[in-house]
């Protein structure tokens, strides 16, 4: 009984984790109609910034991380217009252009950090490593508490953001239709730009906790990358409630499947998983995709 | 259909200025080939993708070798010397750029031999293209066992197979430690050299009479927390581990924050690499571990001088503690060095000369080098691979690898159990 | 007039052939290697174009196909006595079938959703193939091991020129192309002019699926050793998809172009540094530049008019004619 809760609250708490990926991930989808393919190198630079802040600087990466995500949003809003330069080119493809050059940018920058940074396995030391906390025999690795925790936050805030501020419902309105949005008044360039930066925000930061709980090398991100598709995939594309959903599920599955089933089906039955959904239930577990 | 033909043209073109290209390297590397006063040596490692740590690990060891002969004027071969120059191919941690990188090394470049790959895949990719041109190869880290079993003639390795000592920590544990286990759970992450160590470990434990809880092949790149907390429930003696660094890792830091301590960890290959032992810092001590060779035996050795000197080296060098793979490639060019030796063949080699260096290295009988002595096995399982050395275990100290087995050379005894991580 | 270009290309597509025939003989063997990855890599995008390129469905799973075909061969060739050329007919004859039923399940999605049930499907393909008995798991397997370059380079060249041949009078000279293209552009006005839609999609998917399974089993006897993460891995679809696009989809020499120009280029750019990190720095930098500033691929580059200019081209002649 007690290895079920405790496989329950494992699952729980590395869904948390990939809730901070798939919220960015799906705004950004439901935006600016890109699907990422570099999503899962924005958590690998996430965790190397939070590396080279300890490493350097010599502070808790994990104390400093509105430096990191206010760094990575910035970069992002700057970067921006390039890659919607990308989206606009008129082709009969484009939405898979647009992937083909974030699949472009994903291999640039694992060879970029693979040459600058090379090939050696790191680790991020916080004030919440090693920490954990008892509850009735069940044990909460601090460090994923705390990720969970944020996720929690950051979505409440979001949905907040959203619906109370002028910029979220520009931001709604642009993911509900481009067009008509644009005929309302709502500068299309700019909430696009903001999207990404929140995206790249969010995403830097779920880096600093996966390198912290993890480890941090140049070729860490594929992973994440696979997990955002599956999140926003399984979730129904551009669902953000969907997306949510699927983050908690594939930590579930993920972490039932190692306990009961075997180690070895973990990926096996995630894509089984994932590929039934498609075929299935196409909008998304909970039916709310585009 | 106008169209058409104008686009075969730019094809046809682009062909052409390929053609043009292949000719101009092709030209060049036929006028170096013919004489010079060389060894030429090609070195195919993994530079790049997911093996790209060892691989440098390699590099290290291998391109030492070489810098250290060099200095003290190269291989002596009767009266006169002979500079080694190394040549490096990355294969990509890929079988297919590994064959092509063979190719290239024997056809084009045309080196006497060649320093082999770091992962058994590649090996397996690179040995059937040395057997059709006759060119002997000696890797100093492949550990698979499996590439022993396919009996390639030009192919040698200097480590032992993983499963000639992957047993070793278990009969330590087994018979010199005051209560020998009774029970453990093992993990093995499903790549070829991490599955036989698993292997390894589940047939020494049923050998000596330690029970198995556990069992699971594990895909790279799993989230080890629940395994942990599996395992966690059945509370096992010891967790064993056969992975890479980066899995050894996270299992450790999954493990202190679920608050699971067995009696031991034991883990192999990775925690005698310097990234290992500084990533954890504390929590990396008492991990224990298979290995042919620690930073402080101390052989004689005839490039270095001995370990010690070649530790020392190596630290000057490359800033950190060589691991058991550095050194293994480290010796490896001696090997080399003493069958021409017995061969009294000048560079470049022909066909008949590289004939002659495989019988030579099937006879070489080194009794020591900073590695350890080396023989290669000339029959059975392990066929080609360097088989006499001793597997010892060891286990962190304050960062350092000791050697706690077998008793006779062991320089501290084991401790087990070890105590918790949180009260160190 | 058309008889004189015509002659010009004619010859031009024979002294072609026959360079590209001569090749074993003129280069050495490191290259002649070299070119059989060429060659490989030709077949494996012109297969991916068939699918991607003339049907407008991205497929993130041809890898699937390729390690299937050299899983195929290599049991049918270490359990039974059965040659290599018949092994990889039989491969081919699997993937065009197990092509069809992932076909037929899958285009109940399409656009992106398509696109990444493909990716999950291939995932799924390599973890069944790393958990089976019979396929050695993460051990791979190992084939009877034959060197011999000039063999495996006409066997690829061979391929690959066939499935080139195949793509031209299929896609680009049929009343089937034509369909095909119809469904393309507008699926719902394809329907309406009596087009199974349905059966033209899964016909094409399969055929694109049919190449590479045969290309898998020719590459699993050159290399000799196959393992899940060497001919299942994503890197193999996604380089498919890559070099077309930087060739120019859809079209037919467009693949050709890419894939020769970045599998060269990969192999140049590691004789040069040894160390190929830096490759994947200029790979990712070349993706994002064609895509950026020539979405129709390299095919799309004026060449044309430079040859024009400089007097190469046959265009050139034509109005010269008619002055005289």
């Amino acid at each position: 009984m007690e290895l079920i809760i405790q496989t329950l609250v494992n699952g729980l708490l590395i869904g948390g984790i990939f809730i901070m990926i798939a919220v960015g991930f799906t705004l950004a989808f439901g935006v600016m109609d890109i699907i990422d393919f570099a999503v899962g190198e924005w958590v690998m630079l996430g965790a190397f910034a939070a590396y080279w802040l300890q490493t350097l600087v010599h502070v808790d990466p994990l104390l400093f991380f509105p430096v990191i995500m206010l760094t990575f949003g910035a970069a992002a809003y700057v970067f921006q217009p390039v890659l919607q330069s990308v989206i606009n080119i008129k082709h009969r493809s484009a939405a898979l252009m647009a992937l083909a050059f974030t699949f472009g940018l994903s291999t640039f920058f694992r060879g970029a950090a693979l040459t600058l940074w090379g090939f050696n396995n790191r680790n991020i030391v916080t004030f919440l490593s090693d920490q954990s906390i008892n509850i009735l025999g069940i044990t909460l690795p601090a460090l994923r508490v705390a990720a969970t925790v944020f996720a929690v936050i950051i979505t409440i805030g979001f949905m907040v953001f959203l619906n109370k501020t002028k910029t979220g419902v520009a931001i709604r309105a642009a993911a509900e239709n481009k067009t008509i949005a644009g005929l309302m008044g709502i500068d299309g360039q700019k909430v696009a730009r903001t999207v990404y930066a929140i995206y790249a925000a969010l995403t830097s930061l779920a880096g600093v906790f996966i390198g912290s709980i993890f480890s941090v090398n140049p070729d860490m991100g594929l992973r994440y990358t696979a997990f955002a598709f599956f999140v926003v995939v399984a979730g129904g594309m551009g669902s953000f409630a969907g997306a949510i959903a699927a983050a908690i599920l594939l930590g579930l599955i993920a972490s039932f499947v190692s306990v009961y089933v075997g180690g070895a089906y973990i990926f096996l039955i995630l894509f089984l998983f994932l590929y039934f959904v498609l075929l299935f239930f196409s909008k998304g577990i909970l039916g709310k995709g585009l | 259909m106008k169209n058409i033909g104008s686009k075969f043209l730019a094809l046809l073109i682009s062909i052409v200025i390929a053609a043009i290209l292949v000719a101009g390297c092709g030209g060049s590397t036929k006028s170096t080939a013919e004489k010079r006063d060389y060894f030429k040596v090609g070195v195919i490692t993994s530079l790049s993708g997911a093996e790209a740590y060892g691989g440098n690990v390699t590099r290290r060891g291998y391109e030492l070798w070489a810098e250290t002969v060099n200095k003290k004027g190269g291989i002596k071969l009767g009266e006169k010397s002979y500079q080694v120059k190394l040549i490096f191919a990355d294969d990509q941690s890929d079988p297919n750029a590994g064959a092509d990188a063979a190719q290239r090394m024997i056809t084009s470049e045309k080196v006497d031999f060649i320093l082999g790959p770091y992962t058994s895949g590649v090996t397996m990719a690179v040995a059937p293209i040395l057997e059709k041109y006759k060119v002997p190869m000696i890797t100093g880290s492949a550990e698979s066992p499996l590439i022993w079993k396919q009996k390639f003639k030009y192919t040698f390795g200097t480590i032992p197979a993983v499963d000639l000592t992957g047993s070793q920590p278990l009969a330590t544990l087994a018979k010199e430690v005051g209560s020998k286990p009774a029970s453990i759970a093992i993990l093995g992450v499903n790549d070829p050299f991490s599955k036989a160590t698993a292997e390894a470990f589940k047939a020494a434990a049923e050998k000596e009479g330690i029970k198995v809880l556990k069992y699971d092949i594990v895909p790279a790149g799993t989230d080890f927390n629940p395994l942990i907390s599996a395992i966690k429930g059945l509370n096992p003696d010891v967790l064993a581990v056969g992975g890479h660094e980066k899995e050894h890792m996270e299992i450790i830091k999954a493990s202190k924050s679920l608050g699971f301590m067995p009696k031991v960890f034991l883990m192999h290959y990775g925690i005698t690499t310097p990234d290992f032992i500084k990533n954890l810092g504390k929590n990396s001590d008492y991990v224990m571990g298979a290995t042919t060779w620690t930073p402080d035996l101390n052989y004689k050795d005839a490039v270095f001088g001995s370990t010690k000197k070649y530790v020392e080296a190596a630290k000057i060098r490359y800033g950190s503690m060589p691991d058991y793979t550095e050194a293994a490639c480290a010796a490896t060019g001696q090997i080399f060095t003493a069958a021409l030796a017995k061969i009294k063949a000048i560079p470049p080699l022909n066909e008949e000369q590289r004939e002659k260096l495989v019988k030579a290295l099937e006879e070489v009988k080194i009794d020591s080098t900073l590695y350890g002595p080396i023989k290669f096995a000339t029959d059975g399982a392990w066929y080609h691979n360097n088989t006499g050395l001793k597997a010892l275990t060891i286990q962190i100290m304050q960062g350092n690898q000791i050697i706690v087995g077998p008793k006779q050379v062991k320089l501290k005894d084991p401790v087990y159990p070890v105590p918790p991580m949180s009260s160190r | 007039m058309f008889s004189r270009y015509g002659t010009l290309k004619n010859a031009m597509c024979g002294l072609g052939l026959v360079a590209l025939l001569l090749l074993p003989f003129i280069i050495p063997t490191f290259w002649l290697r070299i070119f059989t990855g060429v060659s490989l890599w030709v077949g494996l995008a012109l297969s991916w174009n068939m699918i991607g390129g003339y049907m407008g469905y991205i497929s993130f799973g041809h890898g699937a196909f390729f390690g299937v075909g050299a899983y195929a061969t290599a049991l049918v060739m270490a359990h039974t006595p059965i040659p290599f050329g018949i092994a990889i007919l039989i491969s081919g004859t699997l993937t065009y079938l197990f092509a069809r039923m992932v076909g037929y399940l899958t285009f109940r999605l399409n656009g992106t959703y398509f696109a990444i049930g493909t990716w999950a499907f291939a995932e799924m393909m390599r973890q069944v193939v790393l958990l089976l008995p019979f396929t050695g798991g993460s051990y791979g397997m190992r084939l009877p091991p034959v060197v011999n370059e000039g063999f495996f380079y006409y066997v690829m060249l061979a391929l690959a020129v066939a499935v080139l041949i195949f793509s031209y009078f299929i896609f680009e000279k049929s009343s089937f192309g034509l369909k095909v293209k119809s469904v393309r552009e507008e699926e719902t006005a394809a329907q309406t002019l009596g087009i199974d839609v349905e059966k033209v999609k899964n016909q094409v998917f399969a055929l694109s699926g049919l190449f590479p399974g045969v290309i898998g089993g020719a590459y699993a006897y050159w290399i000799t050793y196959i393992h899940p993460d060497s001919v299942l891995g994503p890197l193999i679809a996604d380089q498919m998809v890559v070099m077309v696009l930087l060739g120019g989809i859809g079209t037919v020499f467009g693949p050709v172009i890419g894939a020769s120009l970045m599998y060269i280029g990969n192999r140049i750019i590691w004789v040069t540094w040894g160390d190929s990190s830096s490759y994947l720095v200029i790979l990712g930098l070349a993706i994002c530049f064609i895509i950026r500033f020539l979405p129709e691929g390299l095919i799309k580059l004026p060449i044309r008019e430079s040859l024009r200019r400089i007097g190469v081209g046959a265009r050139q002649a034509i109005p010269n004619e008619e002055v005289r």
